[in-house]
């Protein structure tokens, strides 16, 4: 598989949101589910997953511009993430207006905060899937 | 849901041969694009922006027309 440096960075960050993020995500879903409902509780882990996600970014894009000079993004590139955030970002906007319908509800802060993780995670995998997808079959 | 054909062809792979067969590398870095934008464009994955083309048009000293076609309807 030939792919730009552009397009490999893409899949650099899905490798490091699906473990840091989805790695958190995991981890609240069952400290939910035994109880913890202070928010204060998830902030240790919600830290630690972004230390390792920027880990990650940086040593994934070392590895990359060891293995392939980096070039800048050209304009299929701009046009592909410009698509891919165009066809995504709704999920995030549902994902707000769902957190504030819960605080007016005096739904408790930490549910507020997971449902804006959790749109947060998907509508930004989705939007790298559908880069890969339009990378690997054109448009 | 199929993917419809791109309307837009090119001759750009058969222009490279006939200019000393030029690699899509080499032809890329003229152009301003990764190699990988270039082959996607040679192979009808990608329709390049009028200044691209125009670009690669004058790589070749070729009018537009004589790199790209437009295949579809009105």
């Amino acid at each position: 598989m030939s792919a730009s440096f552009e397009e490999k960075s893409v899949w650099i960050q899905v490798v490091s949101l699906v473990v840091a993020l989805g790695g958190y995500l995991v981890a609240a879903f069952w400290m939910a589910r035994a109880g913890v409902t202070e928010l204060a509780a998830y902030m240790p882990l919600f830290v630690g997953a972004v230390v390792v996600q920027v880990i990650l970014l940086i040593v994934g894009h070392t590895a990359a511009a060891i293995v392939q000079k980096p070039e800048d993004a050209d304009e299929r590139d701009r046009i592909i993430a410009w698509r891919a955030e165009a066809r995504s970002s709704w999920i995030l906007a549902i994902g707000a207006l769902a957190a504030v319908s819960m605080l007016a509800m005096n739904v408790e802060t930490v549910w507020v905060a997971h449902v804006l993780i959790v749109a947060l995670f998907v509508s930004t995998l989705i939007g790298y899937v559908l880069q890969m997808i339009d990378y690997r079959r054109g448009f | 849901m199929a993917k419809a054909k791109n309307p837009v062809s090119n001759r750009i792979r058969k222009l490279r041969f006939e200019h000393d067969e030029m690699t899509q590398a080499d032809l890329a870095a003229r152009i301003g694009v990764s190699r990988q934008t270039l082959n996607a464009i040679e192979g009808g994955k990608y329709s390049p922006s009028l200044e691209v083309a125009f670009r690669i048009a004058r790589v070749f000293h070729k009018p537009l027309e004589e790199v790209f076609a437009f295949d579809g309807g009105a």
